[in-house]
């Protein structure tokens, strides 16, 4: 692909001590021959009290504690960006929210309600290959994958929250989220489209210093609300997740990241005695190893990246190295690659086979 | 007679040895860094750094730091600080607290991804943002990690100083030897820093270029830290100095990371 992109940020501070930003992007797509437009971030800020701080309309979410893999991070992420090789920013969507941030004192919280359902970006047929689950096979060269959004009434509004503190330096949290899965992760024969169905997920998470490094758990329950006896073979089971991290750093400007992650299908005799036959059989168990290498050289203006997924159970995964150099402090240039391998088609990455690329980018920032 | 004569020569050497070395290496150590890294229950300023490689070209870093001081000087500290320029690093916000016995909790927000990011801190000899000051020449080393020996004392510039040595006591957790100090025996400012390597060949020269008191407090206004082999240098301004603003504790949180407050951005 080729791609130009322009982006624009705006800041007005506001009286009351609010404040309203914008981020968009103007997009040139050289594969599509198109121009288009990303409303990236669109948001208001005010601190109505002191213990409270709200933001209203698009903007950003993340919390938990993974890196590139996330348990109790339901805000929508675009994963085609991340396999095609844009820039990390774009990994993370906008959603259109309200979120209030209170800080009572002994603990902080946040409350995010999400009236308009926004899911991930991932593989559709438009630049990468995907498992069409109706056919059983990868997507063919121009096929597109059709998946229909939670229709959009009061009862849809996705509600996110966060409880978190410190404890020393360690910070602990609690997660809680209603709403819909973010990846089509349900199949609507009739129509012959994917959907998103209801899901609620609990989960918690531990970080702080360990082995003198950066040690974290993180642990959640997907409630898969349409198919909580797990029978029905059209929509994903509910499942527990448990993430495992670790970062240190082993010499000066060099940092390793290591996470483990496990992913258990619940019910899943019900899976296996519903699945309709010659539909591909997932294991109940997902592991899956990550590793990140990072090596700054000559003053930070040298970066060296290694990502790898790695999925023993799944038998698939992918690598990306990538080197940065900053030219000066406005430009830099990235190039990297991203190789995906597996077995089978209908795998995470399995599925990306035919996608390997190489990537440059060039970054002016004023 | 013969006691009287024994009683008044120990009383002559300790008055040679208070003359001659005034205070032990390790207190003058405390002091330069009371004086140095401590000063004034809180402290802000706007810093600009200019990265320089040895072709001339110039990178900068500018930003806003805040600093509070948690009990008595060399005792825990929070740092605070927010990225002006360049655009690459623009409204990222870093916060440290520093305990000097055990490794500093560091979080850095990335405010294109809204993250907030936990960053291992096991490594104080890793470059600061790039530069030749490393997080521990920024934020200061624990008296008690180096043996201090006073070798001199001797004018540096028409300034009376003194002169230490600091050699790590666990040497492998270290990039340099040794250091030499040029301490101001009045206010305890390091006018120069030398930095050997392991060899014993000069690495890093420090030097407190200008030096000014702000409300009271003796303040290097403008600092160098120079590789000697690669070349390379780092020259810092300090604007904008205020001491004992009375910042309050809200302000290191994670809160100020994701939301940055007026006071600090303006």
């Amino acid at each position: 692909m080729g791609e130009g992109r322009l982006q624009m940020e705006l800041s007005q501070e506001g009286p009351l001590d609010s404040r309203l930003y914008l981020k968009g992007d103007l997009i040139g797509d050289g594969v599509g021959e198109k121009g288009d437009a990303d409303l990236r971030e669109f948001y208001l800020d005010h601190s109505p009290f002191p213990f409270l701080d709200v933001r209203l309309g698009r903007q950003i979410i993340t919390w938990g504690t993974g890196d590139l893999i996330f348990v109790n991070d339901l805000f929508p992420k675009d994963f085609t960006s991340f396999f095609v090789g844009r820039n990390m920013e774009y990994l993370k969507v906008g959603s259109d929210a309200a979120k209030l941030s209170i800080y009572p004192g002994l603990f902080s919280m946040d409350i995010v309600a999400i009236p308009r359902f926004t899911p991930s970006e991932v593989p559709d047929g438009e630049r990468l290959s995907f498992f069409n689950p109706f056919a059983g096979r990868l997507s063919a060269s121009g096929e597109r994958l059709s998946a229909k959004k939670p229709s959009f009434t009061l009862g849809s509004t996705e509600i996110a929250t966060r409880i978190y503190r410190d404890f020393g330096s360690y910070e602990a949290a609690l997660y809680g989220f209603r709403g819909f899965f973010k990846e089509p992760a349900g199949m609507d024969p009739a129509e012959g489209v994917l959907v998103y169905p209801k899901l609620s997920t609990y989960g918690s998470s531990l970080r702080g210093p360990f082995l003198g490094g950066i040690g974290s758990v993180e642990f959640g329950y997907n409630d898969s609300r349409e198919d909580r006896s797990g029978s029905n073979p059209l929509i994903e089971n509910s499942s527990l997740k448990y993430l495992l991290g670790y970062e240190r750093e082993l010499w000066s400007d060099f940092t390793v990241r290591a996470q483990y992650f496990l992913e258990q299908m619940l019910d899943y005799g019900e899976y296996k005695a519903t699945l309709p036959a010659g539909a591909p059989v997932k294991s109940e168990l997902r592991h899956l190893l990550f590793l990140r290498l990072t090596q700054f050289l000559r003053y930070q203006t040298l970066q060296l990246s290694f990502v790898g997924f790695y999925s023993p159970s799944d038998r698939d995964g992918m690598l990306n190295p990538e080197v940065t150099y900053k030219i000066n402090d406005r430009w830099s240039a990235t190039s990297g690659a991203n190789v995906f391998f597996g077995k089978k088609d209908f795998t995470p990455f399995g599925q990306l086979t035919r996608d390997d690329n190489l990537y440059l980018r060039l970054r002016a920032g004023f | 007679m013969r006691t009287l004569f024994v009683a008044a020569s120990i009383a002559m050497s300790l008055f040679l040895s208070s003359t001659s070395f005034g205070m032990g290496a390790e207190d003058v150590v405390k002091k330069s860094q009371a004086a140095f890294l401590y000063p004034g229950k809180d402290f802000k300023a706007r810093v600009m750094m200019k990265l320089i490689n040895k072709d001339g070209q110039e990178r900068i870093r500018e930003l806003t730091m805040l600093r509070k001081n948690f009990g008595e000087p060399g005792g825990d500290q929070k740092y605070f600080m927010y990225f002006h320029q360049p655009a690459d690093v623009r409204d990222m916000t870093f916060l440290v607290w520093k305990y000097p016995r055990k490794d500093s909790d560091r979080w850095l927000f990335i405010p294109a991804i809204k993250l907030v990011k936990r960053i291992a801190a096991n490594d104080k000899r890793s470059s600061f943002v790039g530069s030749d000051f490393s997080y521990e020449d920024v934020s200061g080393r624990a008296v008690e990690e180096d043996n201090h020996s006073l070798l001199r004392e001797e004018k540096y510039e028409g300034k009376d100083v003194y002169v230490v040595k600091s050699v790590p006591k666990a040497s492998e957790s270290v990039d340099f030897g040794y250091k030499l100090s040029w301490i101001d025996k009045g206010s305890f400012i390091p006018w120069k820093e030398e930095y050997y390597d392991k060899r014993g060949s000069l690495s890093k020269v420090f030097t407190a270029n200008e030096v000014k008191p702000v409300q009271g407090f003796i303040t290097v206004m403008r600092r160098t830290m120079k590789n000697v082999q690669s070349g390379h240098r780092t020259e810092v301004v300090y604007s904008d100095v205020k001491y004992n603003q009375g910042l309050s504790d809200s302000l290191f949180t994670e809160r100020s990371l994701k939301n940055l407050p007026r006071e600090i951005s303006r």
